[in-house]
């Protein structure tokens, strides 16, 4: 098997270099046709693999495939791991970044960067496989920082846009805030389990539970639980979780294809995943597990509200991605890891076809992004309308959909935990639901029902988008519909995952609601008697109400309540908070150290000092260097004497 | 007394090169046109079987022949494989050099053959009487072929400095030697070291000062401070074709003769030639790094940090571990592909007429040919020990080693020493960056050379981002 | 055996010789005359033969006076005396670095003497080598070893005398344009009519 992990790893990555250095060569059908063909056979490949581990019972792989390096008895590795957990990934990923593929021959139709766009979103599939198909935490780290490159890259890839050029160094410096603290968890895992392996430190995980460390004198900390939320910290970067979120929103200045594949369907998720992944340490830690749970539930339900005053097209389907993301961290909270993994696969397909929807909806309408100025494009463009009520049916989790099974089964799993913070989360989580509703068919009526807002010369020229981009939308609705039906069994409750995700038995609530699970049928007929049920419907009926039939009420609403319209607007504050405290506050730090210790010290005295001595220190010793032969032979009699007294007297 | 003849298998490839270099000498006697490439060929053809017989027969364990004087080991294999591979780059890039200035002549490809022969014999010599032969046959090609160009006087002047030199550090190594056998009673190796690991023979007086005389002709070998004069001028001084020579390949047989001398025959005495040996690491740390800053030749320059690197090479032999001296054999053959990339990339800016061998002629070379300036980048950054380059690792395991001993200090001195050696690094790429150029002629070099160079120059970039292979090579050869 | 100051017959002899090969090799490196200079080198490997022959290597002994006495150092007196060196210019300075080299060398011995002396050296540290009988020959002793036992520092010996052929050669031999040689398979293989031609002329009219 270890060629076919290697095939499909590398495949991408032989495509991104092909149309990434050899762009003029391959031309741009050259560009798109090899990066399509790598991925694709990524895609095939994945399938076998799932196939080989989920219906063939394949044993779990971890082997080592390369030995980096050897420093001090620490092994750097790039090794594979390659189970259930890893398979179901690698499929999500392959697939969507197929679509995705596809997608952008139509997206990108006209962009001069055309080749660069295909060469970077192969060289992220490819990151991304490596981070999913890690078996270590370098190789991880190497993932994480690799996709984090790409989107960087991505987000700034129209570089004449000062925009995204602000958005990309957003993204970044955000990132570089969590990855300081996922490095720290890294460090921390070499320096107390002296492996970066991740069977060994499992292994030695359950000995050390009950350790402590003293990282600052006088506080004793348990081990398990600084290294669990060192680690969260870098996927609260990764999935912009409150208070890291602000970079995602902004990432929307990218091209719609990468907020699809990238801001929503994969790499926000790799932080779920890790969480996931590290089950066997995050289970030995309740206060770890609460804090995730709870910075999962405040991401849930205030990035919510935040969605639903946005009028941006992408902005509002990037809020519902934040929330969405809060839901699958409040779930690996719980300690429901299945249910967390379950929505990431759910929400990818049908967050990833309602970007892409978005996206078709933007070249219909010129690349012009604001909702205000849509509407009633339900007859131009049936595809995409259609494709986009299955994506918002999915979300807001209507019974039967894909993200019904996943979002209830997130709900129920944390009614039943008992970590702390349970309470407050279920509450948000529930109340979450009817803001989902709202907010996803605020925008869906505005968009495709009601007054043709736009302007004489858009509507001239509607029509629905080429096949290139609504056939993946179609393909992607199908996953979005059907796939919690046809896996919710046997991800949720079933041993699909084994021993890829480890859960302590007082922890296991998805065994506990699994109790009163009889069949998919069961559990779709109890969910539409359950609270979240009726309170979708009800946001799904606010939204109708107030957008639709009542449109005063709307701006009733937005004047009576102003200052909450700010606040929703601005998005709490959080990034004028961080421009005038954190970018402000370094700034000033830094022109104090640059103006006192770079100038003075470091450049005058420090650099320009030594550089100064050494330049002066040479001039002089070259002279040694006379060209005379004697003094040659002279130097080397006398070092000759001189080594032989060192050891005669 | 019958000659067993199945001792002359492991001497195969020693006794192609040398059938080979005669035949090229009789054959370039009687070639028709003066520009034939035929010679050459035969050359490289020579290198070719020579590396095919090594492959071919590899020495699973370690064989003596002729009374112990002929080693084969997998040590002699690993380095004798580099050899050839050193020299063949080495004689692609000489050639359009050589015919621009009519040294294109077969008594260059000849002597270079024989040398190379020399530098075979040492790396597999376990007798002080072949180390001593060896050596001689390598010093007598590379004086004649320093020489070669005998009608250039900065030539003559080097050539005549580094044979009085040579001639000087080989009477002190012979010296070194006669002392020794005085001691012992042997010139074997193997039975040398076992004389002296029982008894106190290895603290006696007389050892100590024929280990002193024996380092002072390697340190000479080296080129490690103070017995470094002649390098600069020699590098200088010398065509560059045949700097690129002396400056490679000679380098890893003097390694061998290190771990053959030191490590294999005096090991029980590494108390004793440890501190010898800081002495001239730090002192070549410091006159290696410091001096090259203020030169203006970059043959001159890459003297200088020729120096530094064998202070860098030594510190892995200092340590006595088995891992230094892994990393020291990885510092050596790392050493031998940078400098062998740096001087091709002069050879490469040459041309008729025209020594490309001054810092200026560097200037704008990104606006020329970016591919090239960014080859001379990955160089001189790797020289410099620039992550993730190959010459970053080959630094970071001797210090490694060296750490590893407790000998903090050496290492701490080592690298404070590499950043101010970053800065000439730095310079170039600084002029090739930043500068207007000042040459603006089309380069001459043929596809060959051109596609050698990048080969050249991407392998430290590829093997720096995979360095574990040709660590674990070193490491298996050294039986580890 | 005479015994003299406490010396044996062949410590005598031996030390004579010692003390004139250092001497003459003092003088090569210290007299102005550069023939003188020579000749001193050959009493050096004269001296250095004599003790070769006490230790019983006949062969080496002879061979030393044969190749180095009569061959090289005959040679070299002929370059010698036709390059007419002037030996002011290279002498100059010597005088200002005598002081520093005298003492620099004064080191070095007083360092080899510490080593080299009796206590390590000595005659009593080492036994002496039994002596041969008679019809011992040390030619056909180096003669049976040369070849069997050190055939391959004898072969690689040959290559590097081979290769200082090839370096003498190339670095001095150059074809000069227009040199005047002769060629003596030409002028052998002239014909009578490259060099004579016959030329009919009718008479002159008068």
């Amino acid at each position: 098997m270890e060629n076919t992990y290697l095939g499909l790893v590398l495949a991408p990555l032989a495509g991104a270099i092909i149309a990434g250095l050899f762009g003029k060569q391959v031309g741009r059908a050259g560009a798109h046709w090899v990066t399509i063909l790598g991925v694709g056979i990524s895609f095939i490949l994945s399938v076998l693999v799932f196939k080989h581990h989920v219906f063939d019972g394949g044993a779990t792989y971890n082997e080592t495939v390369y030995t980096w390096m050897v420093s001090d008895g620490i092994t750097f590795q790039i090794g594979f791991l390659v189970d259930q957990l890893t398979a179901l990934m690698i499929c999500v990923v392959t697939f969507v970044s197929l679509m995705v593929h596809i997608y952008t021959i139509g997206y990108m139709h006209d962009d001069p960067g055309y080749q660069r766009f295909f060469s970077y979103i192969a060289l992220f599939t490819f990151s991304m496989l490596m981070l999913v198909m890690s078996n270590n935490f370098m190789q991880l780290f190497f993932g994480w920082e690799a996709v984090g490159l790409v989107s960087y890259l991505l987000i700034g890839f129209w570089f004449k846009k000062d925009t995204a050029i602000y958005a990309n160094l957003k993204a970044f410096l955000v990132n570089r805030v969590g990855d300081f603290g996922f490095l720290l968890g890294i460090a921390a895992v070499l320096m107390y389990f002296g492996s970066l392996n991740y069977a060994d430190v499992f292994a030695l995980a359950p000995s050390l539970k009950d350790s402590t460390v003293e990282v600052f004198p006088g506080t004793e900390w348990s081990l398990m639980t600084m290294v669990c939320i060192l680690l969260f910290i870098g996927a609260m970067g990764k999935s912009a979780q409150v208070p890291l979120h602000v970079w995602l929103p902004d990432s929307m200045e990218g091209p719609t294809p990468i907020s699809a594949l990238i801001h929503a369907a994969t790499m926000v998720t790799a932080g779920v995943f890790m969480v996931a992944r590290m089950s066997p340490l995050y289970e030995y830690s309740e206060t770890a597990l609460g804090f995730v749970m709870v910075i999962g539930a405040i991401t849930a339900f205030f990035m919510g509200l935040v969605g639903i005053v946005q009028n941006d097209i992408k902005r509002v389907v990037a809020y519902s991605t934040l929330s969405q993301l809060g839901y699958m961290m409040v779930a690996a909270g719980a300690s429901a890891y299945a249910a967390a993994i379950f929505h990431l696969m759910t929400h990818a397909f049908f967050k990833a076809l309602l970007f892409l929807a978005a996206g078709s909806v933007i070249i219909a309408m010129h690349h012009k992004q604001d909702i205000r100025e849509m509407g009633g494009l339900k007859k131009y463009m049936p595809i995409t309308y259609w494709t986009s009520l299955f994506g918002s049916l999915a979300l807001i989790g209507f019974p039967g959909t894909s993200g019904f099974f996943s979002k209830d089964a997130i709900i129920e799993a944390v009614h039943a935990s008992s970590v702390p913070g349970a309470d407050i989360a279920y509450w948000a989580v529930l109340l979450g639901v009817f803001i989902t509703a709202l907010y996803s068919f605020r925008m869906f009526f505005l968009v495709f029902h009601g007054k043709e807002r736009m302007d004489h010369h858009t509507k001239e020229h509607l029509h629905e988008t080429p096949w290139v981009v609504t056939g993946p939308l179609m393909l992607l609705a199908i996953p979005s519909l059907i796939i919690g039906y046809l896996t919710v069994e046997s991800v949720l409750f079933g041993d699909y995952f084994k021993d890829a995700i480890f859960v302590l038995p007082e922890h296991n609530v998805l065994a506990k609601i699994g109790e009163n699970y009889t069949s998919e049928i069961g559990f779709v007929l109890h969910g539409m008697m359950a609270p979240p049920f009726w309170l979708a419907m009800g946001g799904l009926f606010t939204a109708w109400f107030i957008y639709m039939k009542k449109p005063e009420i709307a701006d009733n609403i937005k004047n009576n309540m102003q200052w909450i319209y700010k606040l929703l607007d601005k998005k709490y504050f959080a990034d004028e908070f961080n421009e005038a405290f954190f970018a402000g506050g370094s700034r000033g730090i830094g022109r104090l150290l640059w103006r006192n210790g770079d100038i003075r010290i470091i450049d005058g005295l420090m650099v320009n000092g030594s550089a100064n001595s050494i330049g002066w220190l040479s001039s002089v010793v070259r002279h040694v260097q006379t060209g005379y032969l004697y003094h040659y032979a002279f130097v080397m009699i006398v070092g000759l004497m001189l080594l032989l007294g060192w050891h005669l007297f | 007394m019958n000659f067993d003849y199945t001792q002359l298998i492991p001497l195969l490839p020693e006794i192609t090169v040398l059938t080979m270099a005669c035949l090229v000498l009789v054959v370039d006697v009687y070639k028709t046109s003066k520009d034939s490439n035929l010679t050459y060929y035969l050359t490289q053809l020579t290198l070719v079987m020579a590396a095919i017989l090594t492959i071919a027969l590899p020495a699973t364990e370690t064989n003596r022949v002729f009374n112990g004087m002929f080693v084969a080991d997998s040590m002699s294999d690993l380095l004798k494989l580099f050899i050839y591979i050193v020299s063949f780059m080495v004689f692609v890039y000489s050639r359009e050099y050589l015919r621009a200035r009519e040294m294109y002549r077969g008594e260059y490809f000849v002597l270079g053959l024989f040398g190379i022969l020399g530098m075979m014999i040492m790396v597999s010599a376990h007798n002080l009487l072949m180390v001593y032969l060896g050596l001689e046959l390598l010093s007598l090609c590379l004086y004649a072929m320093v020489a070669m160009q005998r009608n250039v006087v900065t030539v003559s002047e080097a050539a005549m400095k580094y044979f009085v030199l040579g001639a000087l550090a080989s009477g002190m190594l012979l010296y070194g030697m006669s002392l020794l056998y005085g001691a012992t009673g042997t010139l074997d190796i193997v039975e040398m070291s076992n004389k002296l690991s029982t008894g106190d023979l290895s603290s006696s007086l007389i050892m100590i000062t024929g280990m002193v005389f024996l380092i002072t002709g390697l340190g000479f070998k080296l080129g490690a401070v103070p017995f470094h004069m002649w390098v600069p001028d020699v590098y200088h001084g010398a065509p560059t074709s045949v700097t690129l020579y002396i400056g490679a390949a000679p380098k890893i047989a003097a390694f061998a003769l290190v771990m053959r001398l030191l490590v294999e025959g005096l090991g029980s005495m590494q108390a004793q030639w440890q501190d010898i040996l800081i002495i001239m690491t730090v002192l070549s740390l410091f006159v290696g790094n410091v001096i090259a800053i203020a030169q203006t030749n970059i043959k001159r320059m890459l003297a200088y940090s020729t120096i530094s690197h064998v202070a860098y090479l030594l510190l892995g032999i200092i340590a006595g571990t088995q891992s230094g001296y892994v990393a020291s054999m990885f510092y050596v053959i790392v050493y031998a592909i940078m400098s062998m990339a740096a001087f091709g990339m002069i050879l490469f800016l040459s041309r008729a007429g025209f020594e490309a061998d001054s810092l200026d002629d560097l200037k704008g070379l990104n606006e020329r040919s970016p591919w090239y300036a960014f080859m001379m980048l990955i160089v001189m950054f790797s020289m410099a020990g620039v992550p993730p380059l190959l010459g970053f690792w080959a630094k970071l395991a001797v210090l490694k080693a060296v750490v590893e001993v407790d000998l903090v200090w050496l290492a701490v001195t080592a690298v404070a020493f590499s950043i101010i050696g970053a800065f000439y690094y730095l310079r170039v790429v600084k002029l090739m960056y930043f500068d207007k150029a000042e040459d603006t002629n089309d380069f001459i070099a043929g596809p060959d050379m051109r596609f050698f160079l990048s080969a050249n120059a991407l392998a430290i970039l590829g093997l720096g981002i995979f360095p574990g292979g040709l660590l674990s090579l070193c490491a298996s050869a050294l039986g580890m | 055996m005479y015994e003299l100051i406490g010396l044996s017959g062949p410590q005598i002899v031996f030390y004579i010789f010692s003390s004139m090969l250092v001497i003459s090799a003092l003088m090569v490196i210290t007299v102005r005359n550069p023939v003188r200079a020579a000749l001193f080198l050959v009493l050096a490997f004269f001296s250095a033969s004599a003790i070769w022959l006490l230790l019983e290597a006949e062969f080496l002994a002879i061979t030393l006076v044969l190749v180095y006495v009569g061959a090289v150092m005959v040679l070299f007196l002929f370059v010698v005396m036709m390059l007419d060196i002037n030996m002011v210019p290279l002498q100059e300075g010597f005088t200002r670095y005598l002081p520093l080299g005298l003492a620099i060398a004064v080191i070095i011995v007083f360092e080899l003497s510490l080593v080299l002396g009796p206590e390590n050296f000595g005659l009593e540290k080492f036994a002496a080598p039994a002596a041969h009988t008679a019809d011992y020959s040390n030619t056909k002793a180096i003669g049976s070893i040369l070849y069997t036992d050190y055939v391959y520092p004898f072969e690689v010996a040959a290559v590097i005398l081979l290769v200082a052929i090839i370096a003498a050669i190339a670095l001095t031999f150059r074809r000069r344009v227009g040199t005047k040689t002769q060629k003596p398979e030409e002028q052998v293989a002239v014909r009578r009519e490259d060099r004579v031609r016959l030329v009919k002329m009718k008479a002159e009219k008068r």
